[in-house]
């Protein structure tokens, strides 16, 4: 059997203000992205990324993005991504910029990239724990989240 | 093993905000940076001054996301140059990691190719470039291993900048086929930076090749950092340095015998 091969963008909201990121919808990411292609590759840009582009998932509380596109002209949709500098929603501007982590051909690895990629963020931000108690109830809440779907658990881990 | 580096994060005297640029860095997964001083010496009264020292900015420096090691932060002369009096090698550009030239004129930048010792060799991003990238030149700078350098902040600002910057790079890349060639930030802001993976995509745009734009932000950006080490040492072969002379007791002495030896120190490179 022949299938429609695409490609999903892993992408990280970066913003300055983290409470900002509750702001986000993916109405926003869609219409921003989209007019950055525009603006980046004219109306031939435009017409490739109406073409299979949607946002697949948003996780508003950890700024984590996936798009999908056509594999054909992924590269030019992806090339668009940093001239977005800032999203707008219900009226008010975040800010912000978007970083890609991952490109995977289904969301199965996107997924496994990000369980691996979030833990790496729990590491890191493990040392700025201020004090002990507050290290060991991290660790509780970690390990109190039931595993019922894996992706509860990526949520709860960046949430420190 | 590619590390990512980001040769060019403007100064800003606002220390706050130069530490959170540096942070950003290290959290998009840069492992080095270079800040960048601007001298332009048509206006009066521009002294080159000795640039701040990179361990009064941080404590601890943050450790680069994927690796375990902190990032590592040098410091970078810009020296625009409209006349030929500008560019004056002395003691002051000595004390800087990597030294640039942003050539204003064409005479120039057949110069700033073929004799002036530098590192990077700007490319005008903000305006339309005045001349035309000559083959001799470029390939003249690519045989002494200079690098040429665009940043790409002003393209994400602003859409008439964004014309420049692809017109300018796009005709560099043709005349250098995608070799020398490295892209850096540029940026004054957190929110400024971009993704490596981001950039090497962008090459893109610039008429660059897949493997050439991954190039201009690692293993490019690496050369580049190795030529600025070898303008401290003589080609790069002998390597001077002051060693702390042990204290006159002579039982140091025998604990630290190396100390003793020739003090002139290989480096592999």
């Amino acid at each position: 059997m022949v299938r429609l091969k695409s490609r999903y963008l892993l992408c990280e909201v970066c913003v300055s203000d983290r409470s900002n990121l509750l702001l986000l919808d993916d109405r926003a990411i869609y219409t921003a992205t989209k007019a950055a292609v525009a603006r980046a590759h004219g109306d031939y840009g435009a017409a490739l990324s109406s073409l299979g582009f949607s946002v697949k998932y948003l996780n508003a509380h950890t700024g984590i993005v996936f798009l999908r596109c056509r594999k054909s002209h992924y590269r030019l949709i992806w090339s668009a991504l940093p001239f977005i500098a800032s999203l707008e929603n219900r009226g008010q501007r975040v800010p912000c910029f978007l970083n890609c982590l991952h490109v995977g051909g289904t969301i199965r690895t996107c997924q496994k990239y990000l369980v691996r990629y979030n833990t790496q963020q729990l590491h890191r931000m493990l040392p700025f724990c201020q004090s002990e108690a507050e290290r060991s109830e991290i660790r509780k809440s970690l390990l109190s989240c039931t595993l019922k779907k894996e992706a509860d658990d990526v949520d709860e881990e960046e949430d420190d | 093993m590619a590390v990512f580096m980001d040769l060019n994060i403007t100064y800003t005297t606002d220390k706050k905000r130069l530490r959170s640029v540096i942070e950003t860095a290290a959290h998009l997964g840069y492992s080095t940076v270079a800040i960048n001083y601007v001298v332009d010496l048509q206006q009066k009264k521009q002294e080159i001054g000795k640039p701040k020292c990179v361990l009064e900015l941080f404590d601890t420096f943050p450790i680069v996301q994927g690796k375990s090691r902190p990032i590592k932060v040098l410091n970078r002369l810009t020296v625009v140059a409209s006349d030929p009096s500008h560019f004056r090698p002395n003691a002051e550009y000595k004390a800087y990691d990597l030294v640039a030239v942003y050539p204003k004129t064409e005479k120039l930048f057949h110069a700033a190719c073929m004799t002036f010792d530098v590192d990077i060799i700007c490319v005008a991003v903000t305006e339309k470039q005045p001349f035309f990238f000559k083959r001799s030149p470029v390939n003249g700078a690519i045989e002494r291993g200079v690098f040429f350098e665009i940043s790409y902040t002003p393209a994400i600002r602003d859409s008439t900048m964004r014309r420049y910057t692809i017109a300018n790079a796009i005709s560099l890349t043709e005349t250098c086929k995608g070799k020398n060639l490295i892209v850096t930030s540029g940026a004054e802001r957190p929110l400024e930076l971009r993704g490596p993976y981001d950039i090497a995509n962008l090459g893109l745009l610039f008429g660059l090749s897949e493997e050439d734009g991954k190039a201009a932000i690692s293993t490019n950006c690496r050369a580049v950092h190795l030529h600025g080490e070898t303008r401290k040492t003589a080609l790069g072969i002998v390597h001077t340095m002051k060693k702390d002379q042990p204290l006159t007791e002579r039982q140091e002495e025998e604990h630290v015998p190396a100390s003793k030896r020739a003090k002139l120190e290989t480096v592999d490179s």
